[in-house]
């Protein structure tokens, strides 16, 4: 048994180095307003929160879901935390839906955050030991991995970076505003973790996301148009085991074989009109073209060599800049999730993708090992209208 | 020989309401906030429990004496604890606020307290902005 589920708000921060002007549930309130104000609800309308962020030690605050309960105007009602490290905003989004596709409430405000200027996310992840080599060094070998078995040329990277900082130019949430950034300026900015120079990664943010998700009952209310969601799918496997493949994780191939067949997508490069895939590095994007199967193997970088996935080619990806272009951690996967919301819904503003009816969200976290994904249309049988 | 102390610095941006809050403590004033059906809540909220509405930010000093509405005894307390010796953790009413603190009760012993007794405020003389700027006697002791 399921029924329909809409986005009818969705609000967001500017994502910003350092928000030292909003106490930490301030920062949550601030995204959560602006999206029952885009729905034009009120606090009361609200039947329960789920709110998503990366690991508490990120920030020192332990189970924040309990002391923004005010924040949030939760208290006496339903509110539910979700960990799945940095997929967590795409989860929690998830989550909500299904609150409402399985009946169990009929308006479910769902809320991400990271405030990244009180911690300090390396230590966070290296779980409160020194050492860590941070998510970069993680990531670094399996990119050289994937030129290679590829044979992407280096200035793919270099490429997929411009490209987002330019899109984020379009977008006044995004953290960082480069709208002249140059393929010199990549190449020759500082290596950190080869083959990831400092403009092929994301920046440190402190932001938020929220989004008002319900019923179709709540849908035909809404002052502006909705965002359904078509499909929905979360995959995981663990980070380390023998004869694991991390450049292209099977748990990322059956996530986007599950959310393709659960919104009756046959062929996603024809069928997709957009998509926000979680890039914290610029490789990421040629990787998840080809880990979801967007693109065949070999093919991903030449979807970006090509131009493809420009705001104006024909696969655009991540139009509002990414994150590589605004990383407040937990809220990063919900802020893909909510981007492709507001592009079907016609509301992305300057980075809108003209025409765009169907669109394609994922989110990625810990070791390439946590996946979530949806498909949102602009109506419901908007997968139908492509075949 | 030489200490290292290994530490990791979380900083913490308060926002406009446990901000001034804070800062009271340090001045030696406890600050209440007055909610918008009039109540004085302490400590002070930047959003109305009942409505999920944002609270008018509108400060009212409060205390420094007020009542015990409930109490439990700490018979042997950790280093964490605000004393170092047997005390009362206790919600206390401020004279001028309509909600409980939670604070610790330095009374001696457990004989000397009770719910409705009276406490007042005991301030340390170096203040640093923090909850534990202040503990509260027994009033007949202060």
């Amino acid at each position: 048994m399921s029924r329909p589920a809409a986005i009818v708000g969705i609000g967001q921060t500017k994502h910003k180095k350092r928000r030292d002007d909003v106490s930490l549930p301030g920062l949550v309130r601030e995204a959560a307003q602006r999206a029952l104000d885009d729905a034009e609800l009120g606090w009361t309308d609200i039947d329960a929160v789920v709110l998503g962020k990366a690991p508490d030690p990120f920030e020192g605050v332990m189970m924040p879901e309990l002391s923004m309960a005010d924040a949030l105007g939760a208290v006496g009602k339903p509110i539910m935390r979700v960990h799945t490290a940095g997929s967590v905003g795409g989860s929690t989004a998830l989550v909500a839906t299904h609150l409402v596709q399985t009946g169990i409430h009929d308006r479910v405000l769902t809320v991400a955050y990271e405030k990244q200027a009180e911690g300090n996310a390396q230590w966070g992840l290296a779980g409160g030991r020194s050492g860590g080599m941070g998510a970069g060094g993680i990531f670094a070998p399996w990119m050289r991995s994937y030129m290679a078995r590829a044979g992407a040329p280096e200035h793919i990277g270099w490429m997929v970076a411009v490209k987002d900082r330019r899109n984020a130019a379009k977008n006044p949430y995004a953290h960082l505003q480069m709208p002249n950034l140059t393929i010199d300026e990549v190449k020759d900015s500082p290596m950190l973790w080869d083959p990831i120079h400092w403009h092929e990664s994301c920046p440190s943010s402190d932001g938020a996301c929220a989004m008002v998700i319900t019923t179709e009952d709540g849908a035909a209310r809404s002052p502006h148009p909705p965002a359904w969601v078509l499909g929905t799918a979360m995959r995981s496997e663990l980070g380390t085991f023998p004869g694991r493949d991390p450049v292209r994780p099977q748990a990322g191939v059956e996530c986007a074989h599950l959310v393709y067949e659960a919104a009756g997508i046959r062929d996603p490069r024809q069928q997709v009109d957009i998509a926000e895939l979680y890039v914290p590095f610029s490789w990421y994007e040629p990787m998840w073209l080809e880990g979801h199967d967007i693109a065949g193997p070999g093919e991903g970088w030449r979807m970006v060599e090509s131009g493809e996935t420009q705001i104006d080619g024909s696969f655009p990806v991540n139009p509002s800049g990414g994150v590589l272009s605004s990383n407040p951690i937990g809220a990063s996967g919900m802020l893909r999730f909510a981007e492709t919301a507001l592009q079907v819904r016609g509301r992305a503003g300057e980075h809108q993708v003209p025409d765009a009816t169907v669109g394609l969200a994922q989110a990625y976290g810990g070791a390439a090992q946590y996946f979530a994904m949806w498909v949102v249309g602009s109506t419901l049988d908007a997968v139908d209208q492509k075949r | 020989m030489t200490t290292h102390t290994i530490e990791f610095p979380y900083t913490r941006t308060l926002g406009p309401v446990i901000g001034p809050f804070l800062t009271g403590l340090r001045d030696g004033h406890v600050l209440g906030v007055r909610n918008r059906d009039g109540r004085v809540l302490v400590p002070p909220l930047e959003w109305d429990p009942a409505t999920g509405e944002a609270i008018d930010v509108d400060f009212v000093e409060v205390g420094p004496a007020g009542t015990v509405e409930t109490w439990a005894w700490v018979t042997e307390p950790t280093r964490k604890h605000p004393l170092d010796h047997p005390f009362a953790f206790a919600l206390i009413r401020l004279d001028g606020a309509d909600t409980a603190l939670l604070h610790a009760v330095d009374a001696g012993s457990m004989d000397r307290m009770r719910t409705g007794m009276r406490v007042v405020a005991r301030w340390k003389d170096e203040r640093a902005g923090h909850i534990t700027d202040l503990s509260f006697v027994p009033e007949e002791a202060a």
